[in-house]
């Protein structure tokens, strides 16, 4: 066996660790070197001669007519195109090619050069990356069709949910104006609470189904009626449903606020209710409201143990679920649709929570 | 964005009359750099880009209307009722000569005669006629260009983009005159052979020649004698030019051609 030399040029061409292909102007080999022949399991005389598109397949074949030939004619080059060689044994042999056209002063191709180097690993690893990328765009366009289809549910269910409590809160009304006995007087008021938080519960289903959709929450804004009627209206509601508890309300609203004053009260009726469900039932909750420093400016606080630092930032997640006593359970929606009321009024919903006490505020700007 | 925009459509002189060369599958109107300014003195000459392909405006790609021929046969209608063009010559590459018989159907006088340049009405082989293609080799060339996306990358479309005259091309753009989106060019090389146009080439009235070379494994010899002989007022002339791009690699050849023709 000769002994390679590091100063054989000849011994480069032929045994390089690439292959290399020259081409005449009209596309016809003119030589291929040993490393390719051998690769390819083909002799110099089967390859001279020939097309070199001829051994390609047919796919690389129309590749080359219509993107590498005449890129090569007008830019001179093509690096790192991929193509399949094929073997002697007709086996596909996935190669990385760059190309370089050699030409006269005019610009008249003269010869074309080719250095190929095997990529099987390379292009079976971009096939894998492009069929999971097939794959991950196939699943996220069933999930999305399926979460679609869950909130459509979800949406006809709140509507179909209120009809009947309508009903009962009519009866209940009806049944409200011949009661006679205390007993009677107690199970009617507990009949109007119950259909008051379930009416709450599924608004809040209902809004979180609707932010879901794409549409998010819309506001009805208005400056010219005063808000400060429905806050009273809402805790009013909230005290008649929890009885022997405790809600101190303060109002310092001096200018008119441009907000939609029902997501508003539903904002409060979210933070009031959360705060007799979570807070200590010996203590009152504290609500204010007020316009002031440009703001207007609303915190529901109660006392009680303090919310464990994990969950802080977890609370305004929809279905996120307090220990609470199970007659109190919710749907977790409360304070998510509060931060989005929240949020649809350019403002914030913010918690801090000591062992004094716990306290959310909403402040949004007045303009 | 109107049609000159969409189309980055470039127009030369003013001449009355008017030559409109069409690029085929695979790059842009570069692929006339060669052949359109051996015209450019006898006629007001307009080069454009497929929907798609080159400096074209991505944003109007409609995969609907480019699922056919048809759509981008009505491109060239649009462009030239906005050029005001009549009894045009229509010069088209590979496909975009078939999008031209089409064209030349849906506005009679728009154009005047037509230069095929490496036509095929169909790429695949079906019963007595060789188109030189089977189904499965399509699909597999739809396939292969995922792997050859050219160095295209989301973000260098708004560059591309921003650029549609683009005077000197900096290293970055490199292959820039055949990169677009993989999965236009995808649509487009779909399109382009999976169409059967052998019907429509009988109802082509106006004079063309059909522009052959020979060995072209794309349009095959025999394709183009096909076309030929079914369209009735046309002549087809054999390039000694070997491939499927002698715009490019013979573009003398092409121009002697076709200067006895138009």
């Amino acid at each position: 066996m000769d002994v390679p030399r590091i100063d054989d040029f000849e011994d480069m061409f032929e045994n390089a660790p690439c292959g290399y292909i020259t081409l005449l102007p009209n596309g016809r080999i003119k030589r291929v070197n040993k490393t390719l022949l051998s690769w390819t399991g083909r002799t110099a005389e089967q390859m001279t001669g020939q097309r070199f598109s001829d051994f390609l397949n047919m796919a690389g074949r129309i590749y080359f007519e219509t993107h590498i030939a005449p890129l090569l004619r007008m830019q001179g080059f093509f690096n790192e195109f991929a193509i399949d060689v094929v073997t002697a044994a007709g086996e596909p042999l996935q190669m990385i090619a760059n190309a370089l056209e050699g030409r006269n002063a005019d610009g008249k191709a003269l010869f074309t050069r080719l250095a190929l180097i095997k990529a099987t690993d390379r292009r079976r690893y971009e096939h894998e990356l492009l069929t999971a990328r097939d794959v991950a765009k196939t699943n996220l366009e069933s999930e999305r069709e399926a979460s679609e289809l869950r909130e459509q549910f979800i949406a006809v269910l709140g509507h179909d949910l209120r009809n009947p409590l309508a009903s009962i809160s009519a009866g209940a009304r009806i049944l409200g104006r011949e009661a006679k006995s205390d007993k009677e007087h107690q199970v009617i008021a507990m009949l109007e609470t119950t259909v008051l938080r379930m009416a709450g519960l599924i608004d809040n289903v209902l809004d979180f189904a609707r932010g879901r959709l794409g549409g998010g929450l819309t506001l009805d804004r208005d400056t010219r009626k005063p808000l400060e009627p429905v806050l009273h209206q809402v805790i009013d509601e909230l005290r008649l449903s929890s009885p022997g508890r405790q809600i101190q309300a303060e109002y310092a609203i001096d200018v008119p606020v441009n907000c939609d004053r029902s997501r508003i009260g539903q904002l409060v009726s979210n933070l009031v209710g959360n705060a007799l469900s979570h807070g200590a039932s010996n203590e009152p909750v504290r609500v204010r409201a007020a316009t002031e420093d440009g703001l207007f400016k609303l915190s529901v606080a109660n006392g009680g143990e303090p919310i464990p630092e994990a969950v802080m930032g977890k609370l305004f997640e929809p279905f996120f679920r307090g220990e609470v006593r199970a007659s109190r359970q919710g749907l977790g929606l409360g304070l998510h649709i509060a931060a989005q009321i929240a949020k649809a009024h350019e403002g914030t919903l913010a918690v801090s929570s000591t062992s004094e006490e716990t306290r959310f505020t909403f402040l949004m700007p007045l303009r | 964005m109107g049609v000159i925009e969409r189309n980055n459509v470039h127009v030369q002189g003013t001449s009355e009359r008017s030559m409109i060369f069409a690029h085929g599958f695979g790059c842009d109107q570069n692929m006339w750099r060669f052949v359109e300014p051996a015209f450019a003195d006898n006629f007001k000459t307009v080069l454009f880009d497929h929907v798609g392909a080159g400096g074209s405006d991505l944003k109007a790609y409609n995969r609907e209307k480019y699922s056919t021929l048809a759509g981008y046969a009505d491109d060239i209608v649009e462009i030239g009722r906005e050029l005001g063009l009549t009894d045009t010559v229509f010069v088209g590459h590979s496909v975009s000569s078939m999008i031209g018989a089409l064209a030349a159907q849906k506005a009679p006088g728009m154009i005047g005669k037509l230069v095929m340049v490496g036509p095929s009405p169909r790429y695949i082989d079906d019963g007595d006629y060789v188109g030189g293609f089977s189904e499965t080799q399509i699909e597999e060339l739809l396939q292969f260009l995922e792997s050859n996306h050219m160095g295209w990358s989301t973000q260098m479309a708004p560059a591309i983009m921003g650029n549609p005259d683009r005077p000197e091309l900096g290293e970055e753009l490199t292959n820039s005159f055949c990169r677009t989106d993989p999965e236009i060019a995808k649509a487009f090389a779909r399109v382009t052979f999976k169409s059967d146009n052998r019907a429509d080439l009988d109802k082509v009235d106006v004079p063309t020649l059909i522009i052959q070379c020979t060995d072209d494994i794309i349009a095959s010899k025999a394709v183009g004698e096909f076309v030929h002989r079914a369209i009735p007022k046309s002549e087809i002339v054999i390039l000694e030019a070997t491939g499927h791009c002698p715009n490019l690699s013979a573009p003398d050849e092409v121009i002697a051609a076709m200067r006895p023709f138009v």
